[in-house]
């Protein structure tokens, strides 16, 4: 499981109970007003950085904002001997199943198809106030890596030949203090500066030393684009969704993280695998993973009948604390959720992720009308 | 669960790389004001030009002056003796140039030059009404964040104690002392006494003081330089009021900090009707629920329209509109004008498009 959200915003048990039972409303009542599936706006350009291959900025509206550079350089292949022969497919676990059924037909020589190595992306994550080796930066890294790694078109496009290769340095930068958990911030910036990154145009043939174009127009998109406008596929997507109840609530603000009962990164990939294939957009869930919610951290609230100030009794000991607690069931009062999160409830959070005008699209979309 | 977010309403990266809007974030510093400075000045009052390393070409003062509203720490403000040094300001010593010490707009008042700065911490002062949150419980007092540059000190003995017995403080409620306030507790307290360090003590030794439960918690700090100028919380007559909302919501309290901290929540009928006791009958009059965390019951209608006021009080905020009794009200109600003329599925959320008519039509009913 994931570190806790952020640093343990600190909120009294009264306004936790308020939060918590608002957002268990039929419909939630969010504190800002927002639907369950309600996004707020963002604003985000492409192409800040002229000396990066690729980069992106997005400021959230909660005052969270990030940058992410694209740097590609060329560095020489391991030579591996079996390359050839049989693909060398390497799978991440991770991959979709098309992707490996793909893999096992025989490979043309000099093709990139399934050459491509984890290795050749490195994602790095700075946040202020944290060190490198911190769990949060290390966490944010892996989780946005995994999806990344998890389809082969992007590890295959930076094969060169069989001598050489791009190394991708994906390096992402939150410029303010981690208000809210950072990953849908981060991963939207990275999918941005992906879509915006170039690699220079190659005039070298098979496996001469590489030779690039040195016209920067003549560059090709590493997500290429269609004629059409339209890009073949596209990076990845983590989105944060949280549960109470059994309401599920979409970009929830750090208030709301801190009552979430459960909180899950949901990664997603839209890809159009053939070029005049324009029928159906198809998302395919790369990963899931659960963060641990910072509201099992915080105290419970103490009921009046507890609480001498109040006319209450205190309880003699923490058995009894506890057996009280559990014996009455007091409205209004903060309980910190326990236990798991129902199997069922994964499965609707998948759903309306996934579903055809669900919320990954929704929000794919939106980053469609960024301009890149 | 209905899927109410159409294409149309996806705020997602729609805003593009022009509009970088700065309002759009919530803690982001509030806009300056559209040129504060007389213009009636002759070139020699008011001059920033002679900054080093920016007279590559000189342009004439007046264009300076129209551009330049903004200062920033060590800039030049003037380098004529007859204006005197304000708030913001300093003068090296041996010179008569004074510089800005902080980021902000240049205020003039008679002879007197001083930098108000964009953003500030809020500075206490005695007798302000503030809201604020415990994060450290200590033998015999509380530390209380207030917004301030420093945790502001909540004694023990500056507290009502339940049942409103008037005693000295012993030890045993030194023990007790989370049973009253603990960690993560917001109180509303009034600004007794100022140290010499400029942190401030509180007391909550009043009825209307004390612990807050009901309602949500909202921040606007960060404007203390401005005193509701742009946006923030100003100093008025009534920092706390009863709004009456539509929608079925019943009576909604309003407390606004002077620092920057609000609170909204469900308005409790107290026993007593008259707030106004005389500290001989205190120990009547204090009941034994002002050190409760538990929450009454909030009816749903309720919760929505303290998540109303809440937007209300954001969007004034971000449109650089300084919050007052009188701006939310006014604001409360051209959110139900606008919630009137939206027509089909309406969305409750008060950013972006929709907090800037509400804000523009609270302020319209203002000028008129």
């Amino acid at each position: 499981m994931a570190p806790a959200a952020t640093s343990q915003v600190l909120l009294s048990p009264a306004e936790l109970s308020f939060l918590h039972s608002s957002l268990l409303l039929q419909p939630p009542v969010r504190p800002d007003g927002r639907a369950p599936n309600q996004f707020r706006p963002l604003v985000a350009e492409t192409d800040i950085l002229p000396g990066a291959n690729g980069s992106a900025r997005i400021c959230f509206p909660d005052g969270t904002e990030a940058i992410v550079g694209i740097k590609a350089e060329v560095e020489k292949s391991q030579w591996r001997a079996n390359l050839s022969e049989d693909g060398a497919h390497l799978g991440t676990g991770g991959g979709d199943v098309e992707m490996e059924e793909d893999g096992g037909k025989p490979q043309e020589e000099a093709s990139s198809h399934g050459n491509g190595e984890m290795s050749w992306i490195e994602l790095s994550i700075e946040i202020p106030g944290f060190r490198d080796d911190d769990p949060l930066p290390i966490f944010l890294a892996a989780m946005l890596s995994e999806g990344l790694l998890a389809g082969e078109e992007l590890k295959d496009r930076l094969w060169i030949n069989r001598r050489f290769h791009w190394k991708l340095y994906i390096d992402i930068l939150l410029l303010s203090p981690p208000l809210s958990y950072p990953l849908p911030l981060l991963s939207l910036t990275t999918h941005l500066a992906l879509l915006s990154s170039r690699i220079p145009k190659l005039k070298s043939e098979q496996d001469e030393d590489p030779l690039f174009d040195d016209d920067w127009e003549a560059s090709l998109y590493l997500y290429p684009k269609l004629p059409t406008g339209k890009r073949i596929d596209r990076p990845p997507i983590t989105l944060l969704v949280m549960a109470v109840g059994s309401n599920i609530i979409f970009d929830p603000s750090k208030e709301e993280l801190a009552v979430a009962e459960a909180v899950l990164a949901v990664s997603v990939r839209e890809s159009q695998r053939r070029e005049n294939d324009t029928s159906g957009r198809r998302l395919n869930l790369l990963s899931i993973r659960s963060v641990d919610s910072p509201s099992r951290l915080t105290p419970s609230g103490v009921p009046n009948t507890m609480n001498t100030a109040t006319g209450g009794s205190a309880p003699v000991s923490s058995q009894d604390a506890v057996a009280q607690r559990e014996s009455i069931d007091q409205k209004g009062v903060w309980n910190p959720p326990r236990g798991g999160v129902k199997r069922a409830l994964i499965t609707r959070i998948i759903k309306l992720v996934l579903e055809p005008n669900g919320v990954a699209q929704e929000v794919m979309d939106g980053l469609n009308g960024v301009e890149v | 669960m209905s899927m109410r977010v159409g294409k149309e309403e996806v705020k997602e990266g729609e805003s593009e790389s022009e509009d970088v809007n700065e309002s759009e974030r919530l803690p982001a510093p509030p806009k300056p004001p559209r040129q504060t400075h007389p213009t009636t000045t002759n070139s020699h009052d008011y001059d920033s030009t002679s900054d080093i390393d920016m007279d590559i070409d000189e342009p004439t003062h007046s264009v300076k002056r129209a551009r330049k509203s903004v200062v920033t720490p060590g800039e030049l403000v003037t380098s004529d003796p007859q204006w005197m040094r304000g708030h913001g300001t300093y003068i090296p010593p041996s010179t008569t140039s004074i510089l800005s010490t902080v980021a902000g707009t240049v205020l003039k008042t008679n002879k007197l030059l001083s930098v108000t700065p964009l953003r500030a911490r809020y500075t206490p002062e005695i007798g302000d009404l503030v809201v604020g949150r415990i994060v450290e419980v200590q033998a015999r007092r509380w530390k209380v964040d207030v917004a301030a540059a420093l945790l502001a000190a909540l004694p023990l003995s500056a507290i009502n104690l339940p049942g409103g017995i008037l005693r000295k403080r012993t030890a045993v409620d030194e023990l007790n002392i989370r049973t009253f306030f603990t960690e993560g507790d917001l109180l509303v307290a009034e600004v007794q006494a100022l140290f010499q360090d400029g942190s401030a003590g509180l007391h909550t030794r009043s009825l209307k003081y004390g612990k807050l439960r009901n309602g949500y918690f909202l921040s606007v700090s960060g404007t203390g330089g401005s005193r509701g100028r742009k946006g923030g919380v100003a100093r008025s007559r009534r920092q706390v009021f009863t709004l009456t909302t539509a929608n079925g919501g019943g009576e909604v309290d309003v407390i606004l900090g002077v620092n920057g901290y609000i609170w909204i929540s469900k308005h409790v009928n107290s026993a007593q009707g008259n707030k106004d006791i005389s500290i001989t009958k205190l120990e009547e009059q204090v009941s034994l629920g002002v050190y409760s965390s538990q929450n009454e019951e909030i009816a749903p209608a309720t919760r929505r329209e303290i998540a109303r006021v809440t937007g209300v009080i954001r969007a004034l905020v971000e449109n650089g509109v300084g919050v007052d009794e009188d701006m939310v009200v006014r604001g409360y109600e051209a959110c139900q004008e606008v919630d009137l003329e939206e027509e089909g599925e309406r969305s409750d959320w008060l950013g972006g498009e929709k907090g800037r008519r509400v804000v523009e039509l609270a302020m319209g009913a203002m000028v008129t």
